[in-house]
């Protein structure tokens, strides 16, 4: 399955099939090649870990260097991106990917964690035994929670709709809370 | 890092790293190269007290994190999970909070989920239940905290 070819300009795709790349031994000056001040500079990490050997890195370090090494490819695939990244860093990271996108490049998000798909990706496809078995626009599209888990704020919406209580498909939390205020006053 | 019998802990780290783990090798620590079932069958031949999780649950379903935590509960092992995810902060009774290297914030979960400002400044965030139901306390909607969603979702609404 090429993933390259995948529809859409940032795109989850839910699947075992496709594992992590390994650097292990390498350093990380060699793992980006060209430009690597300038590419360390973008995914927020500091030069000085361009002389660490990759498995002297922490686990979220590991991933914003091997988005470093890729950032001059067309077609950005990262698998398993959110290992060792917290609230804080997803949302950086979906900032950096849409400015990635605006000089015309796609990302490919390989991952089961739907934090990242959330307020992010445009497309979602689901893939098994390198076919696309499912594919959709909408992260609160029922049938991928049959698969991975919902984030926080989709299971919501699911719960409440079980209890009668029609809310409109917020992905953000602040939205959230004014709506149910409006609801309960 | 001070851990004692009978208490689950969890690390919430943003650098989880080769030091991070040397702190912590007395115990057996599992990484996240093992399949669910293999890490089921590790803790129910398990014969020590104390398991250390580096950031494995993240690949398990929340089902699957649960029957984890009930095999773990029967085989009266208690566990260290390290992790970047604020979620798995509620299967612990014990938080160490660690903003790089530096340990900023222990205690009880209830207690250390209480200093909203502190971990949304470090980036963890709040657990999304509990974030929710913090914001809507300052609405005056809700008037305790919740650590869960069916819980929050029912008394919202009953």
């Amino acid at each position: 399955m090429d993933l390259t070819t995948l529809e859409g300009n940032i795109i989850g795709v839910i699947s075992d099939e496709f594992k992590k790349e390994d650097f292990e031994d390498k350093t990380v000056a060699e793992i980006i090649g060209n430009k690597v001040n300038q590419a360390l500079q973008m995914v927020n990490l500091d030069s000085l870990v361009k002389n660490k050997k990759f498995q002297e890195l922490s686990s979220s370090d590991k991933s914003k260097v091997i988005l470093a090494s890729k950032l001059h490819q067309k077609v950005i695939i990262l698998y398993d991106f959110t290992k060792g990244l917290n609230q804080k860093d997803l949302a950086f990271y979906k900032r950096l990917f849409k400015k990635i996108i605006s000089y015309n490049k796609k990302i490919v998000l390989v991952s089961k964690d739907a934090r990242l798909f959330i307020n992010n990706v445009d497309k979602i496809y689901v893939i098994n035994n390198q076919q696309i078995i499912y594919e959709t626009d909408s992260i609160f599209d029922k049938k991928i929670y049959e698969i991975i888990d919902a984030p926080g704020i989709v299971n919501f919406f699911y719960q409440c709709e079980n209890m009668g209580i029609h809310l409109d498909e917020y992905t953000d939390i602040n939205e959230l809370i004014k709506a149910i205020y409006r609801i309960k006053t | 890092m001070k851990m004692e019998d009978n208490v689950n802990y969890c690390i919430i780290s943003n650098k989880i790293d080769a030091n991070l783990l040397n702190n912590l090798e007395e115990y057996n620590i599992i990484n996240d190269d093992k399949t669910y079932e293999e890490l089921l069958k590790i803790i129910a031949n398990y014969v020590n007290k104390k398991i250390v999780f580096n950031d494995i649950l993240r690949k398990f379903r929340i089902r699957e994190q649960k029957t984890i935590m009930e095999l773990l509960k029967l085989r009266n092992v208690n566990f260290i999970n390290i992790t970047s995810d604020i979620e798995e902060a509620l299967y612990a009774d014990y938080l160490y909070v660690l903003d790089q290297d530096v340990l900023v914030m222990e205690g009880k979960t209830s207690v250390v989920l209480k200093e909203e400002k502190i971990l949304k400044r470090i980036g963890y965030g709040l657990p999304f239940a509990t974030d929710l139901a913090t914001q809507l306390i300052i609405y005056n909607v809700l008037d305790k905290p919740y650590y869960d969603l069916e819980s929050l979702v029912h008394d919202l609404w009953i």
